[in-house]
C-alpha cells in the first residue's frame, strides 16, 4: 500500500456509532442528512490542519501515500469503499458508488456491479456507469502506481502498454448503470482493490496527466477548492452531496464541520507548538521525537493518542544492478543493520522485526534470518567480492526517516562501501525513486502500511516482477524472481485461507532469504488534535487515515 | 572609549620612523588596537581548535564525526548511562566524566560525539568560508579592475551585471539552487559539481557576494585611475594589464584584505543559513549551520545541541569582523578620521587605534 511519512492515527468510532444511532431515532433527519456524522457535536466550522509534507500528488487515480488517501478519500468515492471505522473494521469493504456489494460470477472472473442512481460530481455533472473504465484508463495512462491491481482485467495489460482503445474486460450500462468487470484469472483481492482511490470515477475528459493543481470533480461529502502543491490545499462541502449523493449513499457520513484549510508546516517543532496553542486543530504527522514523551504525557486521552499500524519499514536494494544483484551482498546488509539501533532513532515508535510481513497481517510468522551480526556481514560482503563499491542511498527529509537513511549509510560504509547520501523533500521522494530514469537509484529507505489485509498487498505490488514500472514504480528495488512471481499470481487468485496463510508465511521466509530488502521494524502512529476538538470521535481508518467526516469541534 | 582617553595614547607619526614601510606601520596601529588583537587571537584559537579535531577524534573520543554509537553505554562512575535511551533521547555533555567521550554529548538518535562534529563542523564551515571569501575577492578585484581601468561600455556591462546580481534575494536563491542541485549535481559549461559536495555552497555563495566586494573596490580603482600615477605608468608606455595589476593592485592592497576578513565572516553566515535550511553542507557532513538544523529538532530537551554551534558562529564572525575593522584602521588611518570627522567626532591624526 501507500507509504506514510506521516502519522497514523485512529479510532474511536463506537460512540460515532451510538451517537448515529440515536439521531436514527429521532426519525427522518438522519437520512436527509445523509448518514451519520459522527454524533451530535457542533455543526459547522472550518478545521485547520497541518501536514508535515503535501502528498506526492493531489490526484485520485495518482496518489499513492498515506497523505494523499487522508486528503483525498472523502472527496473521491469508488464504486466500494472501506467502512468507517478503526482496526479491522475499518478494513471491511461495503458498497460506495455501487448499489450493493459485486455478483461475482464465472468462476471468480466476473463481477457486476450497478451504480446508485441519481450520484453527481462536485460541478453538478452526472456520475455514470461508463465514467468508471474511463478513470481505470486514466489510471493506466497516468502511469499510476496503483495500475498493478488492476492488470488482470481482461485486456488491461494490453492497453497498459499501448495506451489505446480501450479495455474490452470492462463492459457499462449508463442507462441502467450496470457495470460488468471481466477478469483474465480470479483473483481473491479484487473487491479490496476496487476499493481504492486509483478507481474512484472522475468525469469522461478529465485529463490524463496529473491534476495535483486543480484535481478533478469528485462525489464524496467534500470537495478540493483549492489546492497549491508543496503548499496546502482546502476543502468545502461538495453542494451536490446534500442534493443528490447524500440521499443515493444514506449510509456514507455527512461529516459536521463545514471545510478544512490544510497549511504544510514542515517544522514538527512548531506543529505541535501551533497544536497546542489552537493554531492548528490537527497534525496529519506524528510529534518530533523530541516532545513525543512530552505530549503523550501531557495530552494521551485528550488530545492525543496512539495506534499501531500493520506496516513494514524497510530499506529496498536495486537487484537488477551491482553490487546489489548478488543475494550474498543484500544478506549482508541485512546482518549488518540492526533494528534494535533504528528503534532508537525512531524514538521507539517503531518495533523491529526482519521480514516483510508485519505483525497483525494474515501469514505474518515471526522470522530471525538475520540477527544483527556485524562480522559475518563483512565476512559475507567478502565472499561476495562485488565489483562496484559506489553506492547511493536515498532516503528523505521527514524525521526521522532521515536519520534512519544517515544510519543506513553508515553501516554500508562500515561494511566498505563508498556511499554518496542523497536526502529529497519529502513531497516528492518516493517519486523520484519511483522513477527508472533517476540514476544511481542504487539502495534507500522506504516503507509500506497495508491497502487492506491480505497479504497478497504486501508482494505483489512491491515485489512481483510484473509490478516493475517506468514511473510511479512500487518496487523499487525491481526484485524480478521468476519462482516469487509465479507463488504471488498463484496465491493472489485464490481466497485467503488458512491454506494460504501458510503459504505466505513461506513466500516471506523465500523472499527474505534472496533479501531484496533489509525491513527493520513496524511502525507505531499517532493523532494529535487541539483542544477544541472532540477527540473521542476522530475515526482513523488504516486505509484513509483520519476521516474529516468524523471531526467535530467541541461545543 | 572617549577622547580624553584616546588622548593618552602616544600618536604615532605618519610618515613613521626611517625605514618603516607603509605595512610595518600599519602592523604597528594595528597591535595597538587591544579589542582588535584580543579577537584576532580568539580567531587563532578557533582555527587551532577545529584543525586539532583529528587529534581529539582519535585520542580521546575515540570516534569519527559520522560514525554513529545509538546503542552505545558509557561507564561513569560505575553507572551505566546509554547514548540515546530508547525513547530516543541522546545523552548530554559528560564534560570529562567519561574520559572526553561526548564532551558536549550525543548530537542526535543517532549517538554522534557532539564535540568530534563541533570540531570536524568547524572545519568545513571555515573551509567554506575562506575558499569562497578567496574566490570572491579575485573575481570581484579582476571584475573592478577591468571596470575600473577600461570604464565606457566595459564598465557598464559589468557595473550593471553586479548590480543585477546585487538585486536578488540572496538567500531564497541560494536556497534553490542548493536544493536542485543536491540532486544532480550543479553543471556550469565544461564545470560539474556532483550532488552532495561542499563546492555547492562555495559556489553559490562565491557568486552571490562577488557584487558585494566588486563595487566599492570599482569606485576605488576609478579614484585610483585618475592619480598621476597612473598617468604616468601610462605615459613611460605601460599596457593595460601593468597599469591594472602593477600600479592599481598594489594600491588596493589594504581595501583588499580588509573586504577579505569580512567576506569570510559574511560566508560563514551565508552558508550557516544555507545548512540550516537544507541547501548548504549536505548530510551526514556536518557544518556549524547542519548542527544547528539538527540541534534545533532536539531544542527542547537539549538547548546546547544548538546553542553551542551557534555561539562558535557568532565568535567566529564577531572577531573577523572586529579584526576586518581593526585592519581597516590600521591600514587607511584616515578613513576612520574622516568617518569620525562626519559624525563631529574627529580626533588628531595620528592618535586614533
Amino acid at each position: 500500500m501507500k507509504k506514510v511519512r506521516a502519522a497514523i492515527a485512529v479510532l474511536a468510532f463506537a460512540a460515532v456509532t451510538a451517537l448515529a444511532l440515536a439521531s436514527c431515532g429521532s426519525g427522518s433527519d438522519s437520512s436527509s442528512s445523509g448518514g451519520s456524522s459522527g454524533g451530535e457535536g457542533k455543526q459547522g466550522g472550518t478545521l485547520n490542519i497541518t501536514y508535515a509534507s503535501f502528498p506526492d500528488y493531489m490526484d485520485p487515480q495518482l496518489s499513492y501515500t498515506q497523505e494523499g488517501w487522508s486528503a483525498m478519500g472523502e472527496v473521491y468515492i469508488p464504486l466500494l469503499t472501506y467502512e468507517h471505522g478503526e482496526g479491522s473494521k475499518g478494513a471491511e469493504v461495503i458498497p460506495g458508488l455501487a448499489k450493493e456489494m459485486p455478483k461475482i460470477s464465472n468462476g471468480g472472473k466476473t463481477y457486476t456491479l450497478f451504480l446508485r442512481p441519481g450520484l453527481k460530481y462536485s460541478n453538478g455533472e452526472p456520475v455514470k456507469a461508463s465514467d468508471f473504465p474511463y478513470a481505470v484508463e486514466r489510471m493506466f495512462k497516468v502511469n499510476s502506481g496503483g495500475s498493478t491491481f488492476y492488470t488482470s482485467i481482461v485486456g488491461a495489460e494490453k492497453f497498459a502498454k499501448t495506451k489505446q482503445g480501450s479495455i474490452p474486460g470492462i463492459k457499462t450500462n449508463d442507462k441502467t448503470g450496470e457495470i460488468q468487470i471481466e477478469l483474465e484469472k480470479p483473483r481473491g483481492t479484487f473487491a479490496n482493490e476496487l476499493g481504492l482511490m486509483f478507481v474512484a470515477p472522475v468525469p469522461k475528459g478529465t485529463p490524463n496527466e496529473d491534476l495535483s493543481a486543480s484535481p478533478p470533480p469528485g462525489t464524496g461529502p467534500y470537495m478540493i477548492t483549492k489546492s497549491q502543491p508543496g503548499r496546502g490545499w482546502e476543502v468545502a462541502r461538495n453542494p451536490y452531496w446534500e442534493k443528490a449523493n447524500s440521499k443515493a449513499m444514506p449510509d456514507y457520513p455527512t461529516g459536521l464541520i463545514d471545510g478544512a484549510k490544510v497549511t504544510i508546516v514542515r517544522n514538527p517543532q512548531t506543529q505541535v507548538n501551533d497544536i497546542e496553542q489552537g493554531k492548528y486543530d490537527y497534525m496529519e504527522n506524528p510529534p518530533p521525537a523530541d516532545r513525543y514523551t512530552e505530549v503523550k504525557e501531557n495530552f494521551e486521552g485528550t488530545q492525543f493518542r496512539v495506534e499501531p499500524t500493520i506496516s513494514t519499514y524497510y530499506f529496498w536494494m536495486n537487484t537488477q544492478e551491482p553490487p546489489f544483484d548478488d543475494a550474498k551482498v543484500r544478506q549482508a546488509v541485512n546482518y549488518a543493520v540492526d533494528p534494535a539501533a533504528l528503534e532508537r532513532v525512531y524514538s521507539g515508535q517503531i518495533k523491529g522485526t526482519q521480514q516483510i510481513l508485519p505483525p497483525g497481517m494474515p501469514g505474518y510468522e515471526k522470522l530471525e534470518l538475520y540477527p544483527h551480526d556485524m562480522e559475518k556481514a563483512k565476512e559475507l560482503l567478502k565472499e561476495a567480492n562485488p565489483s562496484d563499491m559506489d553506492i547511493t542511498v536515498w532516503t528523505d527529509t521527514e524525521s526521522p526517516n532521515n536519520e534512519a537513511g544517515e544510519y543506513y549509510e553508515g553501516v554500508l560504509k562500515e561494511l566498505g562501501f563508498n556511499t554518496k547520501l542523497k536526502i529529497l523533500n519529502a513531497d516528492n521522494y518516493f517519486t523520484v525513486i519511483g522513477n527508472q530514469s533517476t540514476p544511481d537509484l542504487d539502495t534507500g529507505f522506504s516503507d509500506w502500511f497495508q491497502d487492506y489485509p491480505h497479504p497478497n498487498d504486501f508482494f505483489e505490488p512491491l515485489l512481483a516482477g510484473e509490478s516493475i514500472q517506468p514511473t510511479n514504480n512500487q518496487n523499487f528495488g525491481n526484485f524480478n524472481d521468476p519462482e516469487v512471481n509465479k507463488e504471488i499470481a498463484k496465491l493472489g487468485e485464490e481466497q485467503l485461507g488458512s491454506e494460504q496463510e501458510a503459504a505466505y508465511t513461506e513466500l516471506d521466509k523465500e523472499v527474505m532469504e534472496e533479501a531484496p530488502w533489509a525491513p527493520y521494524g513496524t511502525r507505531t502512529l499517532s493523532t494529535f488534535v487541539s483542544s477544541a476538538i472532540n477527540l473521542e470521535n476522530v475515526i482513523y481508518s488504516p486505509t484513509f487515515g483520519a476521516y474529516l467526516t468524523s471531526f467535530e469541534f467541541n461545543e | 572609549m572617549n577622547s580624553t582617553n584616546r588622548a593618552a595614547v602616544p600618536a604615532e607619526p605618519e610618515n613613521g620612523s626611517a625605514g618603516s614601510g607603509p605595512w610595518l606601520l600599519a602592523l604597528r596601529r594595528f597591535l595597538r588596537n587591544r579589542v582588535a588583537v584580543a579577537f584576532l587571537v580568539l580567531f587563532f584559537l578557533i582555527v587551532a581548535f577545529v584543525l586539532a579535531a583529528p587529534l581529539w577524534a582519535d585520542h580521546v573520543a575515540h570516534t569519527g564525526p559520522n560514525e554513529t554509537h545509538t546503542l552505545q553505554k558509557l561507564h561513569v562512575d560505575g553507572k551505566v548511562r546509554e547514548v540515546v535511551t530508547p525513547e530516543g533521547k541522546p545523552i548530554g555533555p559528560q564534560w570529562f566524566e567519561a574520559d572526553g567521550k561526548f564532551f558536549l554529548g550525543a548530537d542526535s538518535r543517532l549517538g554522534r560525539d557532539e564535540m568530534v562534529r563541533l570540531m570536524y563542523g568547524g572545519r568545513t564551515s571555515l573551509f567554506i568560508g575562506f575558499v569562497s571569501g578567496f574566490i570572491t575577492t579575485f573575481l570581484a578585484v579582476v571584475l573592478a579592475l577591468l571596470a575600473g581601468y577600461y570604464r565606457g561600455w566595459v564598465d557598464a556591462v559589468i557595473a550593471r551585471s553586479l548590480d543585477v546580481l546585487w538585486s536578488l534575494p540572496v538567500l531564497l536563491i541560494g536556497i534553490a539552487i542548493g536544493t536542485a542541485s543536491a540532486l544532480g549535481g550543479l553543471g556550469i559549461g565544461p564545470i560539474f559539481i556532483p550532488g552532495g559536495s561542499i563546492w555547492i555552497p562555495i559556489f553559490i555563495i562565491s557568486i552571490f557576494y562577488t557584487p558585494y566586494v566588486a563595487r566599492p573596490i570599482r569606485g576605488e580603482v576609478l579614484s585610483l585611475s585618475e592619480k598621476e600615477f597612473v598617468e604616468s605608468a601610462v605615459a613611460q608606455g605601460a599596457g593595460p594589464l601593468r597599469v591594472m595589476f602593477g600600479e592599481l593592485l598594489p594600491n588596493l592592497a589594504s581595501t583588499i584584505v580588509v573586504f577579505f576578513a569580512l567576506n569570510i565572516a559574511n560566508n560563514m553566515l551565508f552558508e550557516a543559513a544555507l545548512s540550516f535550511l537544507g541547501a548548504g553542507v549536505q548530510p551526514p557532513n556536518s557544518s556549524w549551520g547542519t548542527m544547528i538544523s539538527i540541534g534545533e529538532e532536539l531544542l527542547t530537551t537539549q538547548p546546547l545541541l544548538a546553542i553551542i554551534p551557534g555561539v562558535m558562529i557568532m565568535l567566529t564572525v564577531l572577531s573577523l569582523n572586529i579584526v576586518g575593522d581593526g585592519l581597516r584602521d590600521a591600514l587607511d588611518p584616515r578613513s576612520k578620521v574622516r568617518l569620525e570627522a562626519k559624525t563631529g567626532m574627529a580626533e588628531p591624526e595620528g592618535a586614533s587605534v
